[in-house]
């Protein structure tokens, strides 16, 4: 429960992705204009504190609450001037002139309601924890054998050429290609995408994509269904010393704590004589995290440092990425139980539909089709709307779940 | 060499036609794969911006694999390698820098380190000059520049010294040096800090005049400071480390010694050189020729830590042996490990637990 505080941080600086808003009716429900005001009467007293003397940590919280609170100030001024505007019209004195004008302002106050509305839940939306963060994506093909290999081939060239388009700047730290006929086949791959805030961007990709085609290596013309695997995970920098208290990988408090001891560096070398005997250029390394089970290995530099290096980093984003979602697992457990069914959709969950016979591209979230598959596979607009649609379904959920949560709190005051 | 399984070969010709070429010397499909990458890169790269009238990448790619399948190390085609952080330039006639010395470097920083805590604890008058790091056979100078960027956070004063009979590696090392810190791998006190010098480590080719010996170099470099105890020799270092020619005759011929490491690096750095039986010192095998050497170097200076590559276990069990009985009088003084050897180092450093190269670590105990 006391977890829950910490999410509680508005999405700010991040508006730009939700050009769409928020799907609202004008009017706000009462569990989140408590929660605003909340948050609103802290942010006083903060500032009031800051006048005092500065502090950085208090100046950053702040900070992050000052949207909700001048979000929070229109909401009042608007209602109240609807109260001003209502009470003059039901006053019988009020000269025909100015009923006119009153009558006219109340409606376009009533109309900007919705859209004030939709701003206020969507400052009081959690920031997601990895969100100011870079980002890693892993590639994987799952079910249907090659033709899931080619597909996820596919994948890697959509995404780094929708990270171009965007200027994120892609690497590519690992590309590892199936045995076989063709050097197109992913067995799997892993993207950096270096720019700040690169996970917020990307993170409504993570999931299972379905593919519907006749593959290239079918010769009786049938179509199959394959799937690919998309993760995107937090990049943290190489020291964790840089980052803020909650991410820093370094501090045996931190939740994305990884202890050294239990992980198993192993250099992969065969028998045989060594030093100058010979001169292999094999670099590659391999981590193991025991209490997880999560292995990365890496080959692809000729440096071992550098191959280290990077192991290091998909290792921490993998072990950082599972206890999100462990964490966020929890939170729906407790959803569930004032809700009933809650929908979520996790990293084992199909997400999007690919099919190439019908030239549609479906999210199964939002349920958004764009009906021409190339503009999405070559990572432009197609693709650009979709991932933007999620981002609204996305928020719309988080504050459905945000209701819940404070629904639930209250339940267990009672 | 074992045979390349024909399953393996099917899928390399099924993948491009130059990876079979490459699938001579890495003998697995995905080394393989690596290495076409690499050289991939290295192609694309020099064609950057194409010139008109030369060869395209494909061409200059195609090439490269062509001298790779003749068993061309990979090194001599790219002009270099990776050692720890930095990018040391490689040429023929110059040995290429190991995997495995990159790891016995880390460690002998790590050491060093540690034991400069140590000797913090108890403050000591004899922490006036700076540390001196002597490196023999020093080759490509990757040994004495990773030290010497592994160490400049801890170390505001150093000396490091490589020392190497050939004048083409010397010229490299030097090229080295530059070439780190034109890349800024390395800061701009290496180039005070890091010396290079012709020197005679072995001392037994006197027809050779014009090399200098060993012990003139040191007297030069390191001279002992007056406030020491008086002992019979002229200079001190900290650290002595040394990767020197190991490989014996017979295991240059019997093809312990991979085909393309005989073919295409110098038989200077690998094999010592023949000398006759009667001036070799008692008992020592023709191949620890050097390690006698160095060994003796090591208790003139009164170096606190010396570090030396050997061949494999047997070999670093014999040089372990060989000074014991040259401090036969003086035991107690010495800490001697064979590194390394727990399961978790070998692991971590990617040695095989009975085959590959070891390294011996002497401690001087304070």
């Amino acid at each position: 429960m006391l977890r829950c505080s910490q999410f509680i941080r508005p999405r700010f600086g991040l508006n730009q992705f939700f050009r769409r808003t928020v799907h609202s009716d004008s009017g706000l429900s009462p569990v989140l204009l408590t929660r605003a005001r909340l948050l609103a009467s802290e942010h006083a007293k903060l500032t009031d504190r800051l006048a005092e003397s500065f502090d950085a940590k208090i100046a950053k919280r702040a900070g992050e609450l000052a949207p909700v609170t001048s979000v929070l100030k229109e909401w009042d001024s608007a209602n109240d001037s609807i109260a001003e505007l209502k009470s003059l019209l039901e006053d019988r004195q009020t000269d025909e002139e100015l009923r006119s004008l009153a009558t006219e302002d109340l409606q376009s106050t009533n109309g900007a309601l919705p859209a004030i509305s939709g701003r206020l839940k969507k400052s009081l939306i959690p920031r997601h924890p990895f969100a100011a963060l870079p980002c890693l994506i892993e590639i994987r093909p799952g079910a249907g054998g090659d033709e899931a290999g080619l597909f996820a081939y596919e994948m890697l060239r959509m995404y780094l050429s929708f990270c171009s388009r965007r200027g994120l700047r892609p690497t590519i730290l690992k590309q590892d290609v199936e045995d076989g006929p063709s050097e197109d086949r992913l067995s799997e791959a892993v993207i950096e995408v270096e720019a700040e805030g690169a996970y917020d961007i990307l993170r409504t990709e993570s999931g299972v994509h379905r593919v519907q085609r006749v593959p290239a290596t079918e010769a009786k013309g049938r179509t199959h269904t394959s799937a690919v695997s998309v993760m995107v995970l937090p990049s943290f920098p190489e020291t964790g010393s840089s980052m803020d208290n909650a991410l820093n990988f370094e501090d045996p408090t931190s939740d994305y704590y990884i202890d050294p001891q239990e992980v198993r560096i192993e250099k992969m070398r065969a028998g045989g004589a060594g030093g100058q005997h010979v001169n292999k250029t094999e670099s590659a390394i391999r981590l193991t995290h025991f209490p997880t089970g999560t292995v990365v290995s890496m080959q692809d530099e000729r440096s071992q440092q550098a191959n280290r290096r990077k192991a290091w980093q998909v290792l921490r984003a993998k072990i950082a990425e599972a206890r999100q979602e462990a964490r966020e697992q929890e939170l729906v457990e407790l959803r569930r139980g004032v809700l009933g069914g809650v929908a979520r959709m996790g990293r084992g969950d199909k997400i999007r539909t690919y099919n190439f016979g019908q030239s549609r591209c479906t999210d199964h979230r939002c349920g958004t089709t764009i009906h021409n598959l190339d503009a999405v596979l070559d990572g432009g607009d197609g693709l650009e709307t979709v991932m933007e649609n999620v981002r609204t379904w996305m928020a719309d959920r988080e504050v459905e779940a945000m209701v819940a949560e404070d629904m639930a709190k209250n339940k267990q005051k009672k | 060499m074992p045979r390349i399984p024909t399953s393996v070969l099917i899928k390399a010709y099924q993948g491009t036609p130059l990876l079979p070429l490459l699938l001579q010397e890495c003998r697995t499909l995905t080394s393989a794969r690596n290495e076409l990458r690499w050289l991939r890169e290295r192609a694309l790269r020099d064609n950057q911006p194409p010139r008109l009238g030369s060869p395209g990448w494909r061409t200059r790619l195609k090439i490269m694999c062509q001298q790779r399948s003749r068993g061309v190390p990979l090194q001599y085609i790219l002009g270099d390698q990776p050692f720890g952080d930095l990018e040391i330039l490689c040429q023929r006639g110059v040995l290429i820098p190991r995997s495995d010395t990159e790891s016995f470097t880390f460690q002998a920083a790590h050491l060093i380190r540690q034991m400069a805590l140590e000797s913090n604890d108890t403050p000591s008058p004899r922490r006036q000059r700076p540390l001196r790091v002597l490196d023999l056979c020093t080759g490509t100078g990757c040994i004495a520049l990773l030290l010497h960027a592994l160490l400049a956070p801890n170390f505001e004063d150093m000396q490091i010294l490589g020392v190497d009979i050939s004048p083409t590696a010397l010229t490299l090392a030097q090229k080295n040096l530059a070439h780190n810190m034109h890349l800024d791998l390395l800061t701009n006190r290496a180039v005070t800090q890091v010396h290079f010098h012709r020197a005679d480590v072995l001392g037994v080719g006197d027809e050779s005049e014009s090399v200098p010996k060993i012990q003139e170099v040191l007297r030069e470099y390191f001279p002992r400071l007056e406030n020491s105890d008086g002992s019979a020799s002229e200079f001190e270092c900290d650290l002595l480390i040394s990767n020197p020619p190991y490989i014996s005759t017979a295991d240059f011929r019997n093809g312990t010694t991979s085909r393309s490491v005989r073919r295409f690096e110098p038989q200077l750095a690998l094999v010592p050189p023949n000398t006759p039986q009667s001036e070799m010192p008692d008992g020592c095998n023709v191949e620890d020729v050097f390690y006698h050497r160095i060994l003796t170097l090591s208790l003139q200076s009164q170096s606190k830590l010396t570090v030396l590559e050997c061949g494999d276990i047997m070999q670093a069990r014999r040089v372990v042996a060989m000074y014991q009985a040259m401090t036969t009088d003086q035991a107690k003084e010495f800490t001697m490990e064979v590194w390394p050897n727990s399961e978790h180092d070998l692991a971590a450093h990617g040695f095989h637990p009975h085959d590959g190269s070891r390294c011996v670590i002497i401690q001087r105990a304070r």
